[in-house]
């Protein structure tokens, strides 16, 4: 009996191929955008960490400095005065490469003779000889054979350079080996430590000092910890990735619930599409009933059909979700890459979690989408399921009901959200539940505007005019579905679209204040190297004397200690026209004065919120001479990261770290000046790595920046957007296509196909309508909350809201075309349909 | 005086294709029914008689042949043009009565005038009027699923009459209804008729229905043969 029942069901759906392709695919892309992301994240994150890994081998512990670099005497103190073996001095910084292609690579520094204790992935067997000839012959480095390929070269070739200290050749002795770590080592170069220090003009100094604790290591952190200068650290190496990685916990979230958006839309298209497929078949469920078949059986079978379709579609969307997180990888990678760390070049890997997680994902949405039909069809008596007009009435009942669960959701969800605190998942979990919320409001609020409009138009003598409002309340069942997915889209168009137009525009006014100079001198280079600070003394004394020249301002961005971590800092030379460049949220009296004077430093405000730090409070900072406390003067706005930084003036800076340079010189020009005279009369001192931009420049560049951020979010919004768009579609086309003997009949009394075609599209219009006048409201709420709650919770920024009423009409209109759009099919169906066909539809 | 023929009917072919292989309806079938007759076609169900009604009413085209209705050459007609002749021409009354749910019963009449003009206050009160003839008047207001069988058909005859059309076709007109209320029905349906001077043509397999008829016709082996001739 099971098969002829399953026959009788299934004979449905090969009857309404696109409807099963429609399902299939709501479950395909929702699961494919939720695994892409998670793909794309955990590759990008993995790489670094596997990376981190790959080059440290078996070190344990990382000794650190803040920007200056350690003492190479350190190495040789900890060593021979202390007696701690298994250490691995490391000098790293990147090379560029035009050989061919333009590349860049990171170049490691290492002592060959050491490494091999770490066995760290790129060592080479000793027996070759070759790790030697890294230390007797200059300039010699290991490359991946592949890498090298592509550029042409073998072994024993050479290619240029170019570091801060200028260009140099570099010889290829060997290749790096072909295991497991291969593909980390696309872009690394493994050179002798003294080659390294050369390069990048840091002689005697490290960047880095590895450790590998065997024997007792209490004591020999210990040990160790004793003879480490106030202002280096001895960090576990795990802790230092993980501190990283947390670091992207706010970015990572942010997509993560983009795609769980996407989830939540695909929900919805499930559930519509498979509401559709047991309120078409519910005479074929009524006639089951009636003739014996349970309800059990009945909910069973649907159960397992929605099962089937889940598994199709969660398979499809993984296969989807490995090809969409290889478009994902560069984008978010890139992003990570300048906001948070370098991530080298990553791969995308697919582990069993992720399938597994995917699996979950498809099948659990699809079960939960379906519950409600399947209750319904389990619920209603045999006599109700053959009536249509009691499946009508019960479902007016029912959204009754839903709406005030909606209300209640609408309650709970903004309760999570003011009432959490700083908790982003909370926050975002409550503002699923006010959207989900939303949505269960829109049927019932669908019918009553479609019963003021049907009073509205009761006056009016034509039928016609009324046919399509009572089409769309008549079948609530139906359309109330159809509209709220379209109201959520719609929504959440409109309020990503304020989002991040607010953002844009605050980040854009932000960027215009910051850059009160006319020119930015960027000096990048090694901040270890020897000759840096003199150079940029040097270079500063020549600005000053040009002619157009009215006075400079400096920044050195370094990093210092606090605690354990390194923190972003920021010294200032300030003059009166720079203190303009900055937008104070909270600020102390006389600030200028303390800043210049005092133990004193500003934060940002992401510092600030993610350290929960106030006006007023100390922070202690280590210095040479022990940490040294410095009062928080006044909190900033900063949209450059979202971890935030310190600063402090240069006064101040120079009293307890070394001069370092500067990383940038701010020019002011007298008034009147030509700008791009001084600007070349700037490059004419500037060395081949060191550029000079004007400040119009520079916030393009800026603007480009945070337009490459937000591709991202873009991306998928527009994936997100496509899941629904299409289930609308296939919800409104179901309708229309539902009712092709309805439309049978109006034909067969003398409606033209051209009047059944305005029909439809006024039904749909209507429709449309509905959905884009509940959207707008609905959108600016999550707007609202993601600038307010989630931006501040996730990364500390307060942004302005900005109201753009083009987005609002945009999306409005959104609604109301692919609206219409969705009547073109049925519209040119029915056209081509002989009315005596449609009459015999059923 | 000389009766005009109301629809001629010569060479009439109607297949369709299924699953590759050609299925034939009828055959060169024949037909000439004058103004104000009372046709009946018989026939087995799939005889072809729907199919017959569908063709003189322009809801489908025929295959092969001439249907000339009031002079009008439906097969010289485009899609749109055969609507607009049904619109003015045809009344139809289905076996399923095919009434739109979404509109009440005096809706569901007034569509009918809708679609030919814009509505007067007249045209209500006939509507009006042709429903309390159909003992219709308590129901104006309700929707076709809150009426018994009978009733609903009833909208379906007041529908088919009430823009005055020069043909009526009655495809099994009361297949889903009691005998009692079928009687009913198809007494309303032939007096109104009669009374109107239009001509009626009903497709059933009821043999009862008839004794009533002018002609009646039976749909035999793909051919339309005469079966009695009252005239």
């Amino acid at each position: 009996m099971r098969r002829l029942l399953k026959k009788a069901s299934r004979h449905f759906l090969y009857l309404h191929p696109w409807q099963l392709v429609i399902a299939i695919l709501g479950i395909t892309l929702g699961v494919a955008v939720v695994i892409s992301i998670d793909l794309a994240l955990e590759s990008a994150l993995h790489a670094f960490k596997q990376t981190t890994q790959a080059l440290s081998g078996k070190a344990s512990y990382r000794i650190i400095a803040s920007d200056g670099g350690l003492d190479e005497k350190l190495y040789t103190h900890l060593r021979v005065g202390q007696g701690v073996q298994n250490l691995s001095p490391v000098v790293n910084g990147y090379v560029h490469s035009t050989a061919i292609t333009a590349k860049t690579f990171k170049l490691v520094g290492i002592d060959p003779l050491i490494e091999n204790t770490f066995q760290s992935a790129w060592r080479q067997d000793n027996k070759t000889g070759n790790n030697l000839r890294l230390i007797t012959e200059p300039n010699t480095v290991l490359i991946s054979q592949q890498t090298a390929q592509s550029m042409q070269l073998q072994i024993g070739d050479s290619f240029p350079v170019t570091t801060d200290t200028g260009q140099h050749i570099l010889k290829i002795i060997n290749w790096l080996p072909e295991n497991n770590a291969r593909e980390l080592f696309t872009h690394l170069l493994i050179t002798d430590i003294s080659t390294a220090q050369e390069l990048f003009g840091v002689i005697g100094k490290l960047s880095t000092i590895d450790v590998v604790l065997a024997h007792d290591p209490a004591a020999t952190i210990q040990r160790i910890r004793q003879a480490l200068p106030a202002n280096v650290l001895l960090m576990p190496l795990n802790e230092q990735a993980e501190s990283l990685r947390q670091m992207t916990q706010a970015f990572s979230l942010n997509l993560t619930a983009l795609g769980m958006l996407s989830l939540l839309m695909g929900m919805f298209l499930i559930y519509n599409t498979v509401s559709f497929l047991v309120i078409q078949r519910r005479l074929l469920f009524g006639s089951l009933r009636s003739i014996g078949v349970t309800r059990q059986q009945i909910c069973r079978l649907i159960i397992e059909e929605a099962l089937l379709l889940a598994m199709i579609g969660t398979v499809l969307g993984i296969l989807l979700g490995v090809i969409l997180g290889h478009s994902l990888l560069p984008l978010i990678s890139g992003t990570i890459n300048a906001l948070y760390f370098p991530v080298d070049h990553s791969v995308l890997k697919l582990s069993p979690l992720q399938i597994g997680k995917g699996c979950l994902l498809g099948i659990a949405t699809t079960l939960l989408a379906v519950l409600v039909p399947a209750w319904e069809a389990y619920r209603l008596p045999p006599h109700r399921l053959l009536l249509r007009s009691e499946l009508e009435s019960g479902v007016r009942r029912f959204i009754q009901s839903a709406a005030w669960l909606a209300v209640l959701f609408i309650f709970l969800g903004l309760s999570l959200v003011l009432l959490t605190g700083n908790n982003i998942s909370m926050g975002l979990a409550g503002i699923f539940l006010m959207l989900f919320g939303f949505a269960l409001l829109t049927p019932q609020v669908s019918f009553v505007l479609m019963t003021m409009l049907e009073r509205l138009l009761a006056r009016s003598p034509s039928v016609l005019v009324r046919l399509p409002v009572r089409m769309v309340k008549a079948e609530i069942s139906r359309t109330g579905c159809a509209i709220a997915t379209l109201m959520i889209v719609v929504a959440a168009t409109i309020g990503m679209d304020l989002m991040i137009g607010s953002f844009r525009q605050t980040v854009s006014e932000w960027v215009q204040i910051s850059l009160p100079a006319d020119l930015y001198v960027s000096l990048s280079g090694n901040m270890q190297a020897s000759h840096k600070s003199a150079a940029d003394h040097s270079l500063k004394q020549q600005l000053a004397k040009l002619n157009e020249v009215e006075m400079l301002s400096s920044v050195l961005r370094t990093q210092l200690f606090r605690g354990h971590t390194r923190n972003k800092v920021s010294v200032f030379e300030i003059n009166e026209k720079s203190r303009q460049g900055f937008i104070f949220k909270q600020q102390s009296h006389e600030i200028w004065t303390a800043f210049n004077h005092q133990n004193s430093v500003f934060v940002t405000e992401p510092y600030a919120y993610h350290h929960g730090l106030e006006l007023g409070d100390n922070i202690l900072l280590r210095t040479a001479q022990g940490e040294q406390a410095f009062a928080i003067i006044a909190i900033y706005a900063d949209y450059s990261g979202d971890q935030g930084h310190l600063a402090m003036s240069r006064n101040n800076y120079l009293r307890y770290w070394p001069d370092l340079g500067f990383s940038g010189i701010g020019i002011y020009a007298k008034e009147g000046s030509n700008m791009i005279q001084l600007e070349a009369r700037v490059k004419q001192l500037l060395q081949p790595y060191q550029a000079v931009k004007s400040e119009k420049a520079i916030y393009q560049l800026s603007m480009q920046l945070f337009e490459q951020t937000f591709r991202i979010t873009e991306t998928l919004r527009w994936l997100a957007g496509m899941i629904a768009f299409l289930g609308v579609f296939s919800a409104l086309m179901a309708i229309q296509f539902e009712r092709t003997r309805q439309f049978g009949i109006l034909r067969a009394i003398g409606m033209t196909s051209g009047q059944l075609s305005w029909l439809i599209s006024i039904e749909t219009g209507l429709m449309g309508l509905i959905a884009g006048l509940f959207a707008v409201p609905v959108g600016f709420i999550m707007a609202y909350l993601f600038i307010f709650v989630v931006y501040l919770r996730s990364f500390g920024w307060t942004l302005a809201f900005y109201f753009n009423a083009g987005v609002v009409f945009q999306g409005f209109m959104l609604a109301l075309v692919a609206a219409v759009l969705a009547a073109v099919l049925p519209a040119l169906k029915m056209a081509h349909t002989r009315p005596a066909d449609a009459l015999r539809n059923e | 005086m000389i009766k005009k023929s109301a629809i001629e009917i010569s060479q009439l072919c109607k297949y369709y294709l299924e699953s590759g292989r050609q299925h034939v309806i009828f055959k060169d079938l024949s037909l000439s029914v004058m103004a104000g007759e009372f046709i009946v076609l018989l026939g087995r169900s799939g005889s072809g008689k729907s199919t017959l009604l569908n063709l003189i009413s322009g809801l489908d085209p025929p295959s092969k042949g001439h249907i000339e209705v009031n002079d009008i050459h439906l097969c010289e007609l485009t899609e749109q043009q055969r609507t607009i002749f049904r619109r003015h021409h045809i009344g139809f009354v289905f076996q399923a009565y095919n009434l739109i749910p979404t509109l009440t019963v005096a809706e569901n009449v007034l569509l009918a005038l809708e679609l030919i003009h814009a509505i007067s206050d007249y045209d209500r009160d006939q509507v009006v009027n042709l429903l309390t003839q159909l003992d219709l008047a308590d129901c104006l207001d309700a929707y076709p699923d809150r009426l018994s069988g009978g009733e609903q058909q009833r909208v379906a005859i007041a529908r088919a009459l009430i823009h005055n059309p020069d043909i009526i076709l009655a495809d099994e007109p009361t297949g889903n209804l009691d005998i009692d209320t079928g009687k009913q029905v198809l007494a309303l349906l032939e007096n109104l008729v009669r009374k109107a001077g239009k001509t009626l043509i009903m497709a059933t397999h009821s043999e009862e229905v008839t004794g009533k008829a002018d002609r009646v016709f039976v749909i035999k082996n793909k051919a339309l043969t005469w079966v009695t001739d009252k005239r």
